[in-house]
């Protein structure tokens, strides 16, 4: 494989992504635009399906855009068919199901039942669905999983405890059907990334760590796309097989789990 | 295994109330009896008026003070009948603990047989339920001003089992809930952890007595060599952390298992 050296000087292995095929499966909030530039950077084919126009209007130059829903599993298997057509089978596939009823920054107490099952449980299922629609195209191919989620569920975040507790769960979904899916050479994994490298909606969360509270070690943002998507891009790759049901850390050295 | 001496640590919650969900058998009457030796009013949200009342007799047995109150933990009416009929009954709500689970969180599943219905019932007891118990107390606890909140957990809701995806996620969910609330809630003084334990239930007892070799190797890997005793091993853990003692902690998943998961 032969190694580069990005603008940053980090090196790099274009390796990992040149020539694979990933998909990007997204619901609500855009967490994967950042990371969609950055596999194109190192050379994949990059495809992504969206319940979101603005997320698929973001999309760089290059990427294959599929409108879908996942509100049962029907819709999902419908979503995951089209991007199966428009883009071929996957190398690699990067979910992130955030709906954007999970984002309103409010206390529990002011949370309607509705509210809550919007927040904190319909992603669940959500993702449920997408892992099965992917089953029958992904097993037995070596194809790697990766779900992507803010940090903060790490740590819990008050005002937003119904994306706290998806986030959880879905971080336990993923180590469950990694185990499930091991023995069919299907790795699933989780990403934990600096929230606002994810989305500048989170700027207003109330995050547990402040500057003079938790120091984050590299002292600085992260870039999804020259520092998240080429560790997702690991993932993916051959040299990544052995992890899954892993949940990596990619906070620039926030928190430090465990 | 020595007994548990309740009477060394008398009245450590002497006068507080404590509502635990899911309490007509099982864990949850194992918490309900251990509540109540340790002092504090008892309110049994059982499912069915029956097991309740005999979790509530139980405990006054041992000279505990006990209500029983039926209650479908996924209806929130049924939720705030319950915590109303608690603090009419004594006066308000110290403690909450959140033990109900679905009947299927046993269950095997594939994550490609789960059907819409399963997922339902799983996810409305352990977050639905959460949420409403949550809710309904929150008031009370605040008041107080020793307020605890605690979600029963699981080993799966840390590793992720491969036994039911659900489970492992709604358990995992539920870890996320209990790190949230209790930012949330330390300006009110409220505590807010959640229990994994190992508990030798009845369900334990037969499936480990009807096969000794499965049963040894299972043993292997608890340090401690056994599982927990429901009353004298999970409730006295949740006694301390429902007490003073333990004011300090919270955000955490404590594993209450014989030192079954360390990876903490």
């Amino acid at each position: 494989m032969e190694q580069d050296v990005s603008e940053r000087g980090v090196p790099t292995d274009e390796g990992w992504l040149r020539g694979r095929r990933v998909w990007t499966v997204t619901a609500g909030v855009d967490v994967v635009s950042g990371l969609a530039a950055g596999f194109l950077d190192h050379g994949a084919r990059v495809a992504q399906l969206s319940d979101d126009a603005d997320t698929l209007a973001a999309a760089p130059e290059g990427v294959v855009r599929v409108s879908g829903t996942f509100d049962s599993q029907p819709a999902a298997d419908a979503g995951v068919a089209a991007l199966a057509e428009a883009a071929g089978p996957p190398d690699l596939v990067v979910i992130g199901m955030l709906p954007r009823a999970a984002m309103r920054l409010a206390p529990l107490s002011a949370l309607s039942e509705g509210e809550w099952r919007l927040g904190a449980c319909d992603g669940l299922r959500a993702l449920a669905y997408v892992l099965r629609a992917l089953g029958p195209r992904i097993k037995d191919r070596g194809v790697a999983v990766v779900v992507v989620g803010p940090s903060l569920s790490l740590v819990g975040c008050p005002q937003l405890v119904a994306l706290t507790t998806l986030l959880e769960g879905q971080r336990g979904m993923v180590k469950s059907v990694a185990r499930q899916w091991g023995g069919a050479d299907v790795t699933l994994n989780w990403i934990a990334a600096a929230p606002r490298a994810l989305s500048p909606l989170f700027d207003a969360a109330p995050l547990a760590a402040k500057p003079d509270a938790v120091s984050v070690a590299l002292g600085r943002p992260l870039d999804p796309r020259r520092e998240i998507a080429p560790v997702i891009g690991f993932l993916g790759s051959p040299a990544g097989r052995a992890i899954t049901g892993a949940s990596l850390t990619l906070d620039g050295g926030e928190w430090m789990v465990p | 295994m020595t007994p548990m001496d309740w009477t060394r640590q008398p009245g450590l919650l002497k006068g507080r109330t404590a509502i635990v969900t899911g309490a007509g058998g099982g864990i949850g009457r194992g918490l309900a009896c251990a509540l109540g030796l340790a002092g504090a009013h008892v309110v049994i949200a059982a499912r069915r008026a029956a097991t309740g009342e005999e979790t509530a007799e139980l405990v006054r047995r041992d000279g505990g003070s006990a209500l029983a109150v039926e209650t479908d933990v996924a209806d929130r009416a049924a939720v705030d009948r319950m915590v109303a009929a608690a603090v009419a009954a004594f006066g308000g709500v110290d403690i909450a603990i959140h033990n109900a689970s679905s009947g299927l969180s046993g269950k095997s599943f594939k994550l490609e047989e789960i059907t819409d219905a399963d997922w339902d019932e799983q996810v409305d007891v352990a977050l639905g339920a959460a949420f409403h118990l949550a809710q309904a107390t929150f008031p009370y606890l605040k008041d107080t001003g020793r307020g605890r909140f605690i979600v029963f957990n699981s080993s799966q809701g840390l590793h992720g089992g491969a036994m039911n995806p659900v489970y492992a996620a709604t358990k995992s969910a539920q870890r996320g809930f209990v790190k949230a609330l209790a930012r949330e809630w330390g300006p009110h003084g409220i505590v807010v952890n959640a229990v994994a334990p190992a508990a030798l239930t009845d369900a334990a007892k037969v499936y480990l007595e009807s096969d000794p070799e499965r049963s040894r190797q299972a043993m292997a890997s608890f340090p401690l060599g056994r599982m927990g005793d429901m009353r004298d091993d999970i409730g006295a853990a949740v006694v301390a952390l429902s007490s003073d003692y333990w004011r300090y902690v919270t955000g955490l998943t404590v594993p209450v298992d014989g030192g079954y998961y360390t990876a903490l």
